[in-house]
């Protein structure tokens, strides 16, 4: 195990820079973003979490998948290479961490390999951080992950007033930290602490729901006026899918500019009426109440019918981002009882 | 100035009136969220559901917006602040909704605070209107005294800047855009179906949110809204990222007030900026 003073945080992000890109929380505006670090005196651990979740580390709100220029006869394209090259994802909150697990479930173990995705999670070193506060809008509890859960990130982190300690938990963990330059190797009261943080995680309670029937219980209400009372208020924007770690819809797109162009994915969302609107011109999904009851039904019942997980860890954001605060939490919450 | 529990009070006995009555069959107002930081939109569609109805500091929404998501002809009521009800009177003008549809419950409202922060909510970002312009039934005291500062204070500084450097500012400020269209969707006067965005035969804009679509997407909305914009500061407060969107609908409030002579939303029987024509309108914009 290793230990850092806070202080001496951009060192400690340089010497991570040796190894490959890193991403780091940075304080922009009012919020704090995953953003690769130019700068290591960018790098903050003084957040709570950031606005958009890490995903976009693995899978970028934008990828050019092909390349293309038209001339006479045609085009001439290229596929664009799959290599991201090591990277260290420094910072991650434990339901982030979480959230990586669920969309391997969907990107790489589900049958159909997404290459993109499984380029970047096996190129990336994910360093998790411990919470030391709770935010009324988590419910991380409700998924068994707790405040300092290091499950699923190869080095953890846990603050200890101004000292930061750091345990490898994978094999590529601890070749990261026991090269990197600068740090202090940790006493054996270090090592009590960081046990002790780790036990006293569970403590820092969230929000907790009872998911047991849950997602049998949405199919059988699938009809049920509920939905048009719990999705009154959504503007039907795509906030809550955009700033969520486990969102996973794209949409492809091409993009020409005179000549040239390129093929590339984008987020896309449930929320939008362009979502499923069919070359036909049909589209199934033309009301608010049907996309906001897609959007709970896939996190809560679809996803688990099809990988016997909930597809939500419970960060917050699409509570904490919604114009119109509405609380996931509470609107699963309200249908058990329909 | 009227406190807020009154308010409340008085808008749910209003609201459970008219619901019993039949004058309307959606009375638009806030209910309550996971919290009472967290208000939400509310509909009450049944007498008994107007005990429901909150009103706290943090019911910061503009309802105007949902009057449009009603079939036309909807009898509704709606609670509206000083700059909501502004855009209700857009929505008259521009023939959205028909005045005898409508219940407009005015709220004088002070001391609001914003849900994200918990603070004051910063008068000199939106129109800083105490009471609203036009209603039916006023559910407190006037609010008496000076209006807040200008409504254009606070673009004094864009203005103290050359035009690369605000060209400087824009582009970053538009640059961290992610395209989920909450500025449109928390619009009361973005009532497009389809947005522009959002069509395909033509494709007007990139889907991605990259610069060149990003641009695309906000200066056609900024026009869209020249003259419209009431400055309820929605667009600005729903923004998951903090894009100050509403500094440039005041750059065009402003153009539109020093031209015509004329602020969105102000008189019912003003005929919108944008589609009256007056002889002795400003022509400064040909020079």
């Amino acid at each position: 195990m290793k230990k850092f003073a806070i202080e001496y945080l951009s060192g400690v992000i340089a010497s991570l820079q040796q190894k490959g890109k890193v991403f780091a929380p940075v304080k922009e505006k009012d919020g704090f973003y995953f953003r690769e670090i130019a700068d290591p005196g960018d790098a903050t651990l003084d957040f709570y979490n950031t606005v958009m979740s890490p995903k976009h580390l693995f899978f970028p709100q934008t990828e050019d998948m092909i390349k293309y220029r038209i001339n006479k006869e045609g085009a001439d394209s290229a596929p664009v290479p799959i290599n991201s090259g090591p990277q260290i994802l420094f910072g991650v909150r434990p339901p982030d961490v979480r959230s990586f697990e669920l969309m391997d479930l969907l990107f790489e173990e589900g049958g159909i390999i997404d290459p993109y995705w499984v380029d970047k999670r096996k190129n990336t070193i994910v360093i998790g951080y411990a919470f030391d506060s709770v935010d009324p809008l988590d419910f991380y509890n409700t998924f068994d992950i707790h405040a300092a859960d290091p499950r699923g990130s190869d080095i953890f982190l846990v603050r200890k007033d101004r000292t930061v300690l750091a345990r490898a938990f994978t094999g590529k963990g601890e070749a990261l930290l026991d090269g990197l330059a600068g740090l202090e190797n940790a006493s054996a009261a270090d090592e009590k602490a960081f046990e002790d943080a780790v036990k006293k995680g569970p403590g820092l309670k969230t929000r907790k729901l009872d998911l047991n029937g849950v997602a049998k219980k949405l199919e059988a209400i699938f009809d049920a006026p509920y939905w048009q009372k719990a999705s009154m208020a959504c503007l039907n924007c795509g906030v809550c899918t955009f700033v969520c770690p486990t969102c996973s819809c794209f949409d492809i797109c091409d993009e020409t500019l005179f000549r040239d162009g390129r093929r590339c994915r984008t987020w896309d969302s449930c929320m939008f009426t362009n979502f499923t609107l069919e070359a036909s011109g049909h589209n199934p999904r033309t009301r608010a109440f049907q996309r906001f009851r897609q959007r709970i039904n896939h996190k809560f019942s679809y996803y688990v019918s099809k990988f016997g997980v909930t597809s939500c860890v419970g960060c917050g954001r699409c509570s904490r981002y919604c114009p119109v605060n509405i609380d996931i939490f509470s609107v699963v919450e309200k249908a058990k009882e329909v | 100035m009227t406190d807020m529990k009154e308010i409340e009070k008085r808008l749910r006995e209003e609201a459970k009136k008219l619901l019993e009555s039949g004058r309307v069959s959606v009375v638009l107002a806030y209910g309550k969220g996971c919290d009472e930081r967290h208000p939400m939109p509310f509909a009450a569609m049944k007498p008994e559901e107007a005990d429901e109805i909150v009103f706290n500091e943090y019911c910061t929404p503009n309802l105007a917006r949902y009057l449009t998501k009603y079939p036309a002809g909807t009898k509704m009521a709606v609670a509206v602040k000083g700059c909501d009800s502004r855009a209700v009177v857009v929505l008259l003008q521009e023939g959205k909704v028909n005045r005898e549809d409508i219940v407009i419950l005015g709220i004088p409202a002070a001391g609001m605070k914003e849900q994200k922060t918990g603070k004051d909510v910063d008068a000199s970002l939106t129109c800083g209107l105490a009471n609203p312009v036009l209603y039916d039934v006023l559910l407190g005291q006037e609010i008496k005294g000076a209006a807040a500062e200008s409504p254009y204070g606070i673009i004094s500084k864009l203005d103290a800047m050359s035009g690369d450097e605000r060209w400087e500012f824009w582009k970053k400020e538009l640059a961290r855009c992610i395209r989920c269209y909450a500025c449109r969707k928390a619009c009361p006067m973005c009532y497009c179906d389809p947005c522009f965005i959002d069509q395909t035969k033509p494709q007007w804009g990139d889907k991605t949110p990259t610069f060149d679509g990003n641009l695309m997407y906000h200066l056609t909305r900024f026009y869209h809204l020249a003259g419209r914009c009431v400055d309820c500061g929605e667009c600005t407060r729903a923004c998951p990222v903090d894009i100050p969107l509403n500094l440039f609908h005041k750059y065009m409030a402003r153009e539109c007030e020093e031209m015509f002579g004329q602020k969105a939303g102000m008189d019912p029987s003003q005929k919108p900026a944008m589609v009256d024509f007056k002889v002795e309108d400003s022509d400064t914009w040909l020079e």
